[in-house]
């Protein structure tokens, strides 16, 4: 259906700027949708956990409670104090989100649909994934505020500490299918089994490290309410506020469908079709996410780094060499 | 080694966490979704109500005016009959003002025919004062002793 809307489209504007038009507009809504489900999503299931309900009032199972949140957020008037860094301030919360958009055009949707398929895709999304930190630092720093540079240098020293893990255990998936591209990846599982079997170290790591790049407790550090008033976007309100958790949410998803890619077999599945598969894959990533937020409590600073760097980064280290051994021992 | 130990003892605690987690998520919640669902009450004091005796199937207030005396908020309001041919007084007129009532519930103690209790009412809150002016005698419709029926 794409397709055919695409090469309509391409008779009028071209074929590079129908694809780009559509990539964008069909990915730009149903992230939109994803915020506003998922932020549903976690409440009910912190509800659950809690012996609650979450959210009942506003729709059917309070399922439009967000929308209402949302809007009550676009009538917000939005504050800038009067010591920020103006520029950086305002542009910290549009940069926010743009990697994640980008990171999630990368994803192969199914074995004949992607947005930018990429032969490099993996190496593409681990360099933009780090990009989203710079944006987070800016609005630290620019608000001027004590809490927001803490925030702000915690979420740079976690996501460089965590960024590695995540890439070394990405890497052994990369020995494991003898290629960068994500589409060749899941070929691979096709052929043989999802590499969770195969990789069931790498994926834990990469599983850890993913919930501390979206900051999600418990390596919610650096916007953690009890310590630093919010962090980073403490000085933020209304709809940049708002950007902040579009691109935390966001950031949930593309990683969760990320994982889901390589250690889930991505599209791969009966029955259904294949982006469906992806999203019921991805999303079962994100509640166990919820699921761990709604658990654990906060690390301290210096046990999270103890962590990444005293066992995390070694244990993937290990596993590397161990999976390239096998590998060319096979080979 | 020390740190593989204690790695692994911190792994499976983490592991029974998410177990405890992961139980309590999936049993029924808790919470009573109050304006929609009501709690059945039964050991509360709420404002004061007229005890309905079976015997006569109505209440016993003759109007004597003790708990207005007893009443240290001057919240309660009474107005009385006698029946034709009966020396025994009737309620026509039992007010209580809820928004001054701390219920100390003196009224109940005093009352000599016993016929005062608490009720088991408590969403009381109102927006007006005279919308918390408590006509106890509403549910009671015509006095069965008033109109001739009882004696």
């Amino acid at each position: 259906m794409l397709g055919g809307l695409r090469d309509l489209l391409a008779g009028a504007i071209g074929h590079f700027a129908a694809t780009v038009l559509l990539g964008a507009v069909v990915i730009m809504t149903y992230l939109a949708f994803n915020v506003l489900f998922l932020i549903w999503l976690e409440r009910k299931v912190s509800g659950r956990i809690q012996r609650r309900h979450g959210p009942t009032e506003v729709g059917p199972h309070g399922s439009l409670q967000t929308v209402a949140d949302m809007v009550k957020l676009l009538g917000k008037q939005i504050l800038t104090p009067v010591a920020t860094d103006r520029f950086v301030y305002v542009l910290a919360p549009l940069l926010i989100f743009l990697p994640t958009i980008c990171l999630a055009s990368l994803i192969p949707l199914s074995g004949a649909e992607a947005f930018a398929d990429q032969p490099y895709g993996l190496v593409v999304i681990i360099a933009l994934s780090a990009v989203s930190v710079l944006a987070i630092f800016m609005a630290g720093w620019s608000s001027n505020n004590k809490y927001a540079v803490l925030g702000g240098m915690r979420s740079v020293a976690q996501v460089i500490a965590y960024e590695i893990p995540v890439l070394l255990a990405a890497l052994a998936v990369v020995l494991v299918a003898q290629t960068l591209s994500l589409r060749g990846i899941v070929a691979a599982q096709a052929r043989g089994v999802p590499f969770i079997l195969l990789q069931p170290v790498a994926a834990a790591l990469y599983f850890i490290g993913i919930t501390a790049e979206t900051n999600r407790s418990p390596f919610d550090i650096p916007e953690a309410e009890s310590e630093l008033v919010g962090g980073f976007h403490t000085e933020y309100s209304g709809m940049r506020f708002a950007m902040f958790f579009f691109a935390e949410y966001t950031n949930m998803l593309v990683l969760g469908a990320l994982g889901a890619t390589l250690f889930l077999g991505g599209w791969l599945g009966p029955w259904l079709p294949g982006p469906v598969w992806l999203l019921l894959k991805a999303y079962a990533v994100i509640v166990v996410m919820m699921w761990m937020r709604w658990t654990f409590p906060r690390l301290r600073f210096d046990q999270l780094m103890t962590f990444a760097w005293k066992i995390l980064i070694p244990v993937a280290l290990v596993n590397l060499v161990v999976t390239a051994l096998v590998v060319g021992g096979a080979g | 080694m020390p740190l593989i130990g204690r790695v692994w003892a911190g792994a499976r605690s983490l592991l029974i966490g998410l177990g405890i987690t992961g139980r309590h998520s999936v049993r029924r919640p808790v919470t009573l979704l109050y304006p929609h669902q009501r709690p059945d009450v039964t050991h509360w004091g709420g404002p004061i109500e007229l005890k309905t005796f079976a015997a006569t199937g109505t209440h016993d207030c003759i109007a004597c005016n003790a708990c207005v005396r007893v009443c240290p908020s001057d919240c309660i309001d009474i107005e009385g009959r006698r029946p034709e041919g009966t020396k025994k007084m009737r309620a026509t007129k039992f007010l209580l003002d809820f928004s001054t009532c701390s219920l100390c519930g003196l009224c109940i103690d005093v009352c000599p025919t016993d016929t005062l209790q608490f009720s088991t009412r408590y969403d009381e809150a109102a927006y007006h004062r005279p919308d918390s002016v408590n006509d106890l005698l509403g549910p009671y419709g015509e006095d069965p002793y008033l109109s001739g029926k009882l004696t």
